[in-house]
């Protein structure tokens, strides 16, 4: 999709300036802090980067599947700029990467289409002064959690970048002589299966095509989520989310795990 | 009750306000016994470091705001920030004296309560105060507050590091409204809200750097386990406000110890799987 480039509005100057003179801030549990440490990062700051965003409108034919290509250039852009906001904070502490990101998006009474789209996380950066950004140059970004990093870094994989694909679909109603016909019987609905089945892999495909433009070998924790939204049951967001994972090292530190059956509930 | 019982038997509800306010600023009376939210697991990690609970501590603070503050004006909502501060700061000192008057040396796994109201911004915290088995109390400004939890608290302290207290920041801003033009020409389009987004990372920066300014007071290196509460308000659109707090930590040993962890594999039950009684 289209390269959003923009700036960090005025305000964020001031807090990062103290991030640099050695406090940190971060969302990770001690756990997690404690295993970032584990793996030689230090955290040096919690990022943010939102975007308030005025989805447009679309109008959609009640008989006919297809994506709906305004909207989910909508939840792109509005994605990107939050993703990039982010990431250009981190740049700003100078991060290696961004650990434990999570994207929301949150709905408010600011009137119709109007949604907040926000990325969070905490950035960090190795103790040993090598840089682990990514082949783009950027910090990497991965939406695991600091146990999931470590268990990630201990099998010679690293994360290069948080990846998603995006599709808004409209799924077509079925007409009344569909709906009669079948009334009664076990049947699969075709127009349906395929609609869903065509919009789920144009999703996971723009995701890999993000993995592949980063040089990655695989994909982890790839979360697939559909949400209606605001536009009603017959128009639906498939989103794919996953960290992008390159093999950087052949080492398999990982101990054979040793299986425990805990006494508290 | 009846409204005959009212009537026989009327509650002097200043007077027991007054006796329950009285209450508070003596010294707790002293007991040998423990109060505690701490879960039994929580209670032994806690030994494992040589320290123990003492007593459930609470600090609660309520402020008012001004009437119609919310709805109207530009740039940031100074006095609503400034009742959040001082709500956080009050809350936090009766915190701090209820666990320094119990022996307490800091207060781990606070629940850390917030609302917003037109009216009015309320505070609570409530959690358990510990100690080095049977040290002797320490003055109120010395000991810490902190919403990690005993676990938590535990594993900081094996790795050489240290909670020094909450910090806390909060802003809260006017989004400028969108003219009646800018509004009908963009609802077709897909676009920013420059207004939204610029009044969010306003109040958003103010509140952090708010809490690192805590933190750097509190002489700290770090935050840990920052929550952060944003949007607008559900009562005025048009305002906007941020809020995060966390625990202040450093680091008290000459190195971070680094805690070597172990792979294990749960045998336990995951939870169940599927349930049958739909089909009954």
């Amino acid at each position: 999709m289209s390269e959003v480039t923009n700036d960090l509005p005025e305000a964020t100057g001031r807090r990062l300036e103290e991030l640099e003179k050695g406090l940190f801030t971060s969302d990770l549990s001690v756990n997690e802090f404690l295993l970032i440490k584990e793996v030689g990062f230090h955290p040096v700051g919690f990022v943010m980067g939102s975007s308030i965003y005025h989805t447009g409108i679309q109008t959609r034919k009640w008989g006919q599947s297809l994506e709906l290509t305004k909207l989910t250039e909508a939840m792109y852009n509005a994605r990107e700029l939050a993703m990039t906001r982010m990431e250009e904070e981190a740049s700003e502490l100078g991060a290696d990467g961004v650990v434990g990101v999570r994207l929301d998006v949150n709905y408010y009474e600011w009137g119709k289409d109007a949604a907040e789209f926000i990325a969070v996380g905490t950035a960090v950066k190795a103790e040993d002064g090598v840089s682990r950004r990514n082949q783009l140059g950027k910090p990497f970004t991965s939406d695991l959690s600091g146990q999931d990093f470590w268990t990630l870094l201990q099998t010679g994989y690293f994360p290069q970048g948080l990846v998603m694909g995006t599709c808004v679909y409209h799924i077509a109603h079925r007409g009344l002589g569909q709906t009669l016909g079948t009334t009664g019987q076990n049947v699969e609905l075709p127009n349906f299966t395929q609609a869903l089945y065509e919009a789920r892999e144009l999703a996971m495909t723009r995701m890999q095509d993000e993995a592949t433009q980063l040089g990655a070998t695989g994909i982890v924790g790839v979360r697939l989520e559909e949400k209606s939204h605001q536009w009603g049951s017959h128009t639906i967001e498939f989103l794919s989310l996953g960290t992008a994972v390159l093999k950087t090292s052949n080492d398999v530190t990982l101990a054979k795990p040793t299986t425990i059956i805990t006494l508290d509930n | 009750m009846t409204n005959g019982d009212v009537a026989k038997s009327p509650i002097d509800a200043k007077a027991e306000v007054r006796r329950a306010v009285a209450s508070l600023a003596g010294k707790a009376p002293k007991t040998e016994s423990t109060t505690s939210d701490l879960s039994i697991d929580e209670e032994l990690n806690l030994h494992s470091i040589g320290w123990e609970p003492v007593e459930l501590v609470s600090g609660v603070s309520l402020f008012s705001t001004p009437v119609g503050l919310w709805n109207w004006g530009e740039g940031e909502i100074t006095s609503a920030s400034e009742a959040h501060a001082l709500a956080f700061k009050y809350a936090i000192g009766r915190i701090h004296r209820e666990a320094a008057d119990a022996g307490g040396h800091g207060v781990v796994g606070v629940h850390v309560e917030r609302r917003v109201y037109s009216t009015h911004i309320e505070v609570s915290l409530l959690g358990t105060a510990v100690r080095p088995v049977g040290a002797k109390s320490v003055e109120p400004s010395n000991v810490f507050v902190s919403d990690l939890s005993a676990r938590d608290f535990t594993l900081l302290m094996v790795a050489g590091w240290e909670p020094l207290g909450l910090a806390t920041g909060a802003s809260f801003v006017y989004a400028p409204r969108r003219s009646m033009g800018t509004v009908l020409q963009q609802q077709s389009q897909n676009v920013e809200l420059k207004n939204y987004t610029d009044a969010m990372y306003s109040s958003r920066e103010s509140a952090m750097e708010r809490m690192q300014q805590v933190a750097l007071e509190l002489k700290g290196t770090g935050v840990v386990g920052v929550k952060v509460v944003e949007g607008p308000m559900s009562f005025a659109a048009h305002a906007v406000g941020f809020a995060a707090w966390g625990t202040v930590v450093r680091l008290v040993s000459d190195a971070h110890h680094f805690v070597r962890p172990t792979m294990v594999v749960s045998l336990n039950d995951s939870g169940v799987a599927f349930d049958a009684q739909s089909l009954q």
